[in-house]
């Protein structure tokens, strides 16, 4: 099982950040270096796998805050969030290949296909929902294309790409190109996962319901990821207390929240809202704080123990990889590192060997 | 007119024969720690800044000028960019982020792509007019996030938004928008630059048929730049020696290279360059075209003594040129050539009174 964690932006505070929140805050879109690189660096000691750079019109952009992170630290990788439609995607693999030139080939790229058409036309977007799966399609073939190292001839519906090639590529220890995560809840971000992609990264549901599509998507050889939050306390009744505390804070976000997903086009979001009637999705897996912070506040709560069965409970249902977050941010990735993971590895090992 | 400003080209940096090779033959993997100490060269020369070039055949800029960003203290980066590649609101969203990070340390060189065959590797398929219009609607677009005329709305042939914002400011000492360069030797480029830049980069010609594209764009309120190469020595017999064994060194085999080159090209600016070069070899005491067979447009020189140069530099200043953007081999010599000996008699000949009017 490989874990990565949410990198936090700046001004968002320590504890769970809403929706109001974030885009009241101007800081939000200056980044905070030293911040942020500690945040890293502190990431690298917690055996962090990746750090997931987010990308928003209020935020930095992606990769030129990866290039900073990634010159400031040795180990962890960066899954960078980017999305179809805003660049050429011979320009984007030649600013991915750069980087990886720069840091060691620690990248890798979470390909979204926008949530909220509002935003999407702000970047000159103007495509629904089907047709902005369409054009990611044709944009990871190109992308495909040029990492496979050949001259790329394309002609699709929305790139058309002649003789493309670049001489800067894409180095790693171990990759010719970087790992693809397709983010999304949708049959179409399943499909694209398979056919472009070498992850599907969706917003955690139960594992119950996740099982068969997971399999299907295993079959096609390859990975299946979930993203989540963690709330986890000594006892699960602190862990609770916790939880509720947050919720409480930000009672108020919820008429902003629930307008924000109605705009929104994207299955995975407006999913996990209307999931969010049921308090508990499973055993540890808490909808409590979705409706006020977003669909990535689904999360696991309890004890150490509840939250590595909770992990291994998607483990069993196909799922390898796992974006997290946490509340208090960085103690909460200081306290998976020390106690829940231990119990994880421990547990993964006993699995192993008892097949 | 204020001290003029001195710019250096990257775009060589640790091959001194780069531009006499084949663009399909060169690696493009950037090696950090010696580009740093390029850099650092550069800022202890006292360059206000560096051009990253833009070619499929290098490293993205505006990524690798992230990455020197963090590693200097100083020098800016001047960020090649050529529209249709990104759409405008992200541009700006990429360059303000390395503002964020660098303290302000970054300028754009807006250039409309010379050659169609690499346009289509990133898609356009625009001619050479129609990459001018589209530019146009592109720094439209990016001018008015930057002067925060939020929301920024926008339809136009190549590009729609709606209601744009970017949320990331431009952030710099002195500044809230970053400077605009625009490179290009035709109408359109001139009328671009009028209309959006801040200083049109030319290629140089003699001082006197440059006067009028100066007064021209002057007469806008926008400063006039050279893109030209430097060969400077102590004697201009030194500097002619250096010249001619540059060329001697890359052989007839580099001709050819840019003979093939040439003939794909669209642009107004190297085209010319080329003709001229055959045309003669040296259009002004100070111009040599001899390089540009080998090393393509962007090396014609001005090359002599290192007073001649310094006059030379005078004399376009007297007509109102007030930036240059160099390039030269080996760069880093040529650097502390021009560091040491050149800028020190700029100075002193910028300080003297002299009657402003048509030097040439």
């Amino acid at each position: 099982m490989r874990f990565h964690w949410r990198l936090p932006q700046r001004g968002e505070g320590d504890a769970g950040t809403t929706r109001t929140e974030q885009y009241a805050s101007v800081d939000v879109g200056v980044p905070d270096l030293e911040e942020q690189v500690a945040f890293a660096r502190e990431a690298e000691a917690c055996g962090i796998d990746s750090l997931l750079v987010d990308y928003s019109w209020i935020k930095p952009d992606s990769i030129v805050l990866s290039t900073a992170l990634g010159l400031n630290t040795t180990s962890v990788k960066y899954i960078i969030a980017y999305r179809s439609g805003i660049m050429s995607p011979t320009a984007f693999v030649q600013q991915l290949n750069t980087l990886s030139t720069l840091i060691g080939g620690r990248l890798s790229v979470n390909v979204v296909a926008g949530y909220s058409p509002e935003e999407q036309r702000r970047y000159g977007d103007f495509l629904s929902h089907d047709e902005r799966y369409a054009r990611t399609e044709e944009f990871l073939a190109v992308c495909n294309g040029l990492w496979s190292g050949g001259e790329v001839d394309f002609a699709g519906r929305h790139y058309r790409v002649e003789k493309g090639a670049l001489r800067t590529p894409f180095l790693a220890p171990d990759r010719s190109a970087p790992e693809l995560y397709v983010a999304g809840n949708s049959a179409q971000a399943r499909a694209l996962a398979m056919a472009q992609g070498t992850c599907w990264m969706m917003m955690a549901e139960a594992p119950e319901k996740i099982r068969t599509n997971a399999a299907e998507v295993l079959a096609a050889g390859k990975t299946v990821g979930a993203r989540m939050g963690i709330i986890v306390r000594n006892t699960r009744a602190d862990a609770m207390d916790a939880a509720h505390a947050m919720v409480a804070e930000a009672e108020a976000n919820r008429v902003t929240e629930r307008s924000f997903v109605q705009k929104s086009d994207a299955v995975c979001l407006n999913r996990t809202f209307e999931e969010a009637e049921n308090e508990w999705l499973a055993p540890h897996l808490w909808t409590g704080a979705v409706r006020a912070f977003g669909s990535t506040a689904i999360a696991l709560v309890g004890s150490p123990e509840d939250i590595a069965d909770g992990l291994l409970s998607f483990r069993q249902a196909g799922v390898t990889q796992f974006i997290l977050s946490g509340w208090p941010k960085l103690e909460t990735m200081r306290a998976f590192a020390r106690d829940v993971l231990p119990i994880v590895r421990e547990r993964e090992t006993a699995a192993c060997a008892s097949f | 007119m204020p001290p003029l400003r001195f710019h250096w080209s990257l775009s060589s940096a640790g091959d001194k024969l780069r531009r006499s090779r084949a663009r399909t033959v060169l690696s493009a993997v950037p090696n950090l720690d010696e580009l740093t100490r390029f850099c650092e060269h550069a800022e202890a020369c006292g360059f206000e800044s560096l051009l990253t070039a833009f070619s499929f055949a290098r490293p993205d800029p505006l990524t690798l000028a992230a990455a020197l960003g963090m590693r200097t203290k100083h020098i800016k980066f001047m960020v090649a960019v050529r529209s249709g590649l990104h759409a405008p609101p992200l541009f700006v969203q990429q360059v303000n982020t390395v503002a964020a990070m660098t303290n302000g340390r970054i300028c754009i060189n807006v250039v409309g792509g010379h050659t169609p065959d690499e346009q289509k590797y990133y898609g356009d398929f625009l001619s050479h007019d129609e990459r001018y219009a589209r530019t146009d609607e592109f720094l439209t677009i990016c001018r008015g996030l930057w002067r925060q005329e939020h929301p920024v709305t926008f339809e136009g042939t190549y590009y729609r938004v709606e209601e744009s914002r970017i949320n990331v400011p431009f952030v710099a000492p002195d500044r809230s928008a970053p400077e605009i360069f625009l490179g290009g030797n035709s109408e359109q480029a001139e009328a671009l630059a009028i209309a959006h830049a801040d200083c049109l980069w030319r290629m140089p010609e003699p001082v006197e048929q440059v006067a009028a594209a100066a007064a021209r764009i002057r007469a806008h309120g926008k400063e006039v730049g050279l893109l030209t190469s430097i060969i400077a020595r102590p004697t201009r017999a030194e500097a002619l020696q250096a010249a001619h064994n540059l060329v001697a060194e890359v052989g007839v085999e580099a001709r050819e290279t840019h003979h093939r080159i040439e003939q794909r090209m669209d642009s107004v600016a190297f085209r010319k360059m080329y003709t001229e070069a055959n045309a003669s070899e040296w259009p002004a005491p100070y111009l040599w075209t001899g390089a540009v067979p080998y090393f393509g447009a962007p090396s014609i020189a001005i090359v002599g003594s290192v007073d001649e140069v310094a006059e030379a530099l005078l004399a376009y200043k007297s007509v109102g040129v007030s930036q240059f953007l160099f390039l030269g081999w080996p760069d880093l010599e040529e650097m502390t050539i021009f560091s040491e000996q050149v800028l020190p008699r700029v100075r002193a000949l910028e300080a003297e009174p002299v009657l402003q009017g048509d030097v040439a």
